[in-house]
């Protein structure tokens, strides 16, 4: 009786979250004029993609935005784990002090460092480059993911070192034959956690990028932003193409969290 | 360890695999590179014109459609050694961060001829506060006015109204057949000024009140002043229910999909109606005032600037002296259905025309642009107090007082 | 490299190895330009040109009536944010994680579905509510009308801030869900097993057992929602534009430093910005500090 209840509750948010998503969905199929008249009905053609498609070049922007993120996630995750480690699970003079540093990264305006930024990436020779990106993505990343996996490695058996150590394992093939298997449900919910922002975000390529051929997705966005202001409907196809690869490596991943989680569990 | 090492090398392979720099100057020809917020394709519509005639050069227009972020990307690109040729700079007081930090090359009427037939006023929006150069040539003026659906006006027997009773009347009618006499929205405070200044411009007595404002003998809690913008309280039955929760699209909305009469609001949006209502034939008219005549506000929009660090300072300002020409001030005009900046130019549409004639005899500057300095700018301080002016939270007493206290911090 | 006497499990010469990755990049790459911004706010500036050393006289700037006119408002604003947060979208993503670890069918469907919004571009979302919630178009209120139940939810500065964190919720509930479910899996099931053949009901393994172990989890979440609350900005600025409409009603730190820094056409943008943004630091973080300290002390 009880169990129907909560299920029947979980359902009804499940309606609650996915139905803006839908009426997205819906709209995309719909001409604007439509939209307005009745905001809610059947999808009645592809023209709004058709559209969207030819007016912004979402081609060339997928594939850079697709290497700037994998590059910059998987830059960024590598190098938290490490650091969130010894962080999480070792004693050393000045652990708290470098937790500080790490998390205080957090609670900072991020656009207030983007002059000195594009001062120091312009001396680099890195404006205007993938590389850039990728390298201020990673960097930005760092405080979520060692916040996160500090806590998880923090919350991991303490007998598990101990055992390790009996067995005379170092603190590398510690990390890497012990710890490594443990975080792995929270490092696939940091990878997807970091992935999301990144893909949307349009602030740095806006500024940090000049040239048309290495732009990403949501710059297009923007473009189409201001130029579809009012027709709804090729907005929301846009929109409805930005976000379909999200969902997919979602739906993939949440696959990957669920399977750590089963290892988690039956250890 | 060899995980992270893979990472790494993954990650600069990815990104080293990504094409390099494209290769500019072909064969002598040089790119002028142009950037600004405007939608591109009328652009390289109008700079081909250009490139027609000066075969060495390729004007290669860039825009950034989010306007806020257009100047943060502006001032970070003039800062740095890549920047544009040529930008759109903005008007007035949003202007002065540049100008003062030596981003932009002063012009001169040897380099660029046509400034000086430009008007002073309109000049001035276009020139640094301190220093009294001129930076830019401006692009625009915006008008601001009352834009009408004339089949609605038709079918219920309304024409432009001559009085302000008329007016009142006019938009009584209309709500009684259910239509929305003004699609106006609150949400988007950048409107409230312009719309205050539609309806209540000549009730404070345009130009000469806001010059008695700025030589501190006349505030603006002035009763002519409330009077004014107690219009938007007045009006308020005739806007759309909740204004104050409608945007701006919103608002663009309900007249071009014909469920609102009338559109108070700037000049640019006859380019957008005619776009996306072609079938609405539209109208425009100035609202009078208890006393007669309204006026009509303007303002310069902004203007094009040239680099000091541009690599290509003589085809920089010959282009910079083309776009003060009137081959281009006719061109904009016809292309955009905006009054060009440049002078002496005739609009070849008709309804463009008629708000010209009308701005000739009736123009007035649009108050707020005068008001947009300090931090809090007074004119967001007067944008949101007109909010809640228009919430009912407030008096319109009160409102002109919070904008009396915020200029009072920097005049 | 190793200093010190060797404490606990391994040395600091390694626990430093471990850390050099990730300090480089983050310091040139976050810290360096941020701690750069930071000493900004010393100076008065024209445009992007450094001018003169400023002393405190942007930060007396920010202590201005005008100034302090919206600074205050918006923290308020800030810490209902985080108050809703927790209230709302944190209980709710714990009792889904709860209910989800007894669900076996559709358990990963429903875990999808929660977590998706999260995908969307938080401009999106704001185009997204904006248009559902339109009074002229919106559907929301076409459905509720019949019932008596239409409200102006963005359009009054009453409602205005409460659907912003509906919105919030909405957006951001697979977060903690996930989080807490990945600390319940991490829980051995004997515990649990151990306490009910002690003769323990669901409820008291829940009290007794779950929630108790959820601790570091819960310390987590609260202050990720805490620097989140403090540091929002994407989806209110698409909700309500820069000045937090209606009057002012969401506005909050982020739109305030956005404001001052980008779009007040103030010569002086970039002295006042910074030194409001040295407040922000102090304040968050040391807030967070805080929290840290009472949460992990507890846990």
């Amino acid at each position: 009786m009880r169990a129907s209840i909560v299920k029947v509750a979980l359902w009804a948010y499940a309606v609650f979250s996915m139905a803006p998503l839908i009426v997205m969905l819906l709209s995309s199929f719909r001409p604007t004029s439509e939209i307005f008249d009745r905001p809610i009905g059947p999808p009645t053609g592809f023209g709004n993609y058709v559209k969207a498609w030819t007016e912004a070049s979402f081609s060339t922007y997928v594939v850079n935005s697709a290497v700037v993120v994998v590059g910059a996630v998987l830059l960024g995750a590598v190098v938290s784990l490490l650091a969130a480690y010894p962080l999480g699970r070792r004693q050393f003079r000045g652990r708290g002090v470098f937790a500080a540093y790490f998390v205080s990264g957090m609670t900072l305006p991020a656009h207030l460092g983007v002059l000195p930024l594009f001062y120091l990436l312009e001396g680099m020779g890195l404006v205007d480059s993938l590389t850039g990106l990728v390298l201020v993505y990673a960097a930005g990343s760092v405080p979520f993911n060692v916040f996160v996996l500090t806590a998880f490695f923090r919350q991991l058996p303490h007998e598990l070192d101990e055992a390790a150590a009996l067995d005379g394992a170092g603190p590398f093939a510690t990390f890497w034959h012990v710890m490594l298997p443990l975080v792995r449900p929270a490092l696939a919910t940091v990878v997807v956690f970091q992935f999301v922002p990144i893909w949307n975000d349009f602030f740095y390529p806006l500024v940090l990028m000049r040239d048309e051929a290495k732009l990403t997705l949501p710059v297009g966005l923007t473009h189409f932003f201001g130029q579809f202001q009012n027709d709804w409907g090729t907005l929301f196809a846009g929109l409805v193409m930005t976000t379909i690869p999200l969902v997919v490596l979602f739906v993939l991943a949440t696959r990957q969290i669920v399977a750590g989680l089963t290892a988690g569990m039956n250890r | 360890m060899r995980l992270a090492a893979a990472a790494v090398a993954l990650a600069m392979a990815v990104t080293a695999c990504a094409p390099s720099t494209t290769t500019r100057a072909d064969q002598g020809k040089i790119t002028l590179s142009v950037w600004g917020w405007g939608p591109e394709a009328n652009y390289d519509k109008m700079f081909a014109e250009y490139e027609k005639a000066n075969p060495g050069v390729d004007v290669d227009a860039r825009s950034f459609t989010t306007a806020t972020e257009y100047d943060t990307i502006l001032s970070t690109g003039l800062a740095g050694d890549n920047g544009p040729d040529l930008a759109w700079l903005r008007a007035g007081a949003n202007l002065q961060p540049l100008v003062e930090a030596g981003r932009l090359l002063p012009l001169d009427t040897k380099d660029v001829p046509g400034l000086a037939a430009y008007d002073e006023k309109v000049l001035r929006y276009a020139k640094g506060d301190k220093d009294g150069k001129v930076y830019g040539v401006p692009f625009a003026v915006q008008t601001l006015q009352v834009i009408y659906n004339k089949k609605i006006f038709a079918d219920n027997g309304i024409t432009p109204p001559k009085t302000y009773d008329e007016m009142i009347s006019s938009a009584q009618k209309l709500k009684a057949k259910g239509i929305i006499p003004f699609a106006f929205g609150g949400k988007d405070d950048w409107m409230l000024p312009i719309v205050a200044s539609i309806f209540g411009t000549a009730h404070w007595g345009g130009d000469d009140f806001i010059a008695a404002v700025k030589a501190k003998q006349k505030k603006f809690a002035d009763p002519r002043f409330v009077e004014g913008i107690d219009q938007l309280n007045k009006l308020k039955p005739y806007f759309p229910d909740n204004a104050a929760g409608v945007s701006y699209t919103d608002a663009q909305i309900l007249f071009s999909s014909g469920k609102a009469a009338m559109f108070p609001g700037g000049l640019w949006e006859l380019n957008f109606f005619g776009e996306n209502a072609k079938d609405i034939e539209l109208g425009v008219f100035t609202p009078p005032v208890p006393e007669g005549q309204g006026l009509m506000p303007g303002f310069t929009d902004g203007s094009y600037g040239v680099n000091v660090k541009t690599r290509h300072k003589a085809e920089a300002l010959k282009f910079a002296a083309w776009l003060a020409s009137k081959d281009y001030g006719q061109l904009y005009t016809d292309t955009l259905r905006i009054f060009s900046a440049v002078p002496g130019v005739t609009p070849k549409d008709p309804l463009l025309g008629e708000v010209s004639t009308t701005f000739d005899r009736h123009g007035a500057t649009y108050f707020m642009n005068e008001f947009a300095y300090g931090n809090p700018s007074s004119a967001a301080v007067f944008s949101k107090a007109l909010q809640e002016m228009l919430l009912g939270r407030i008096t319109a007493k009160q409102a002109a007082e919070q904008l009396d206290k915020s200029v009072s911090t920097w005049l | 490299m190793a200093l010190g006497a060797r404490r606990g499990q391994g040395g600091n010469g390694s626990s430093y190895l471990f850390l050099i990755p990730a300090l480089l990049l983050y310091s040139a790459f976050v810290v360096y330009p941020l701690f750069t911004g930071l000493t900004y706010s010393f100076f008065s500036w024209k445009g992007t040109l450094r001018d003169s050393f400023a002393g405190l006289d942007n930060y007396a700037g920010l202590l201005s009536g005008s100034f302090l006119d919206q600074l205050l408002p918006a923290l308020g604003h800030n810490a209902l944010l985080f108050a809703g947060t927790m209230l709302v979208q944190n209980t709710l993503g714990l009792a889904f994680a709860l209910a989800l670890s007894r669900v076996r069918r559709g358990k990963r469907a429903l875990q999808t579905m929660f977590a998706l919004p999260y995908l969307v571009n938080p401009l999106v979302i704001g185009y997204l509510w904006t248009l559902l919630l339109s009074p002229a178009f919106g559907p929301v209120n076409a459905l509720l009308k019949p019932l008596g139940l239409a409200m102006p939810w963005l359009g009054d500065p009453d409602t205005a801030l409460p659907t912003v964190i509906v919105i919030t919720t909405w957006q951001w509930v697979g977060f903690p869900m996930l989080l807490f479910s990945a600390a319940l899996g991490g829980i051995p099931q004997e515990y649990a097993e151990a306490a009910r053949t002690d003769g323990a009901g669901s409820w008291q393994v829940l009290r007794r057992i779950t929630l108790p172990l959820l601790k570091p989890a819960m310390a987590t979440v609260t202050i990720l929602s805490f620097i989140g609350s403090m540091g929002t900005f994407a989806l209110v600025y698409a909700l309500g534009g820069s000045n937090g409409a209606p009057a002012g009603a969401t506005d909050v730190l982020g739109l305030l430093f956005y404001r001052t820094a980008f779009a007040s056409g103030d010569v002086n943008a970039l002295g006042t910005s910074s030194a409001l943004a040295v407040f922000m630091f102090t304040f968050i973080f040391g807030s967070t500090l805080l929290l840290e300290r009472v949460l992990r002390r507890k846990a």
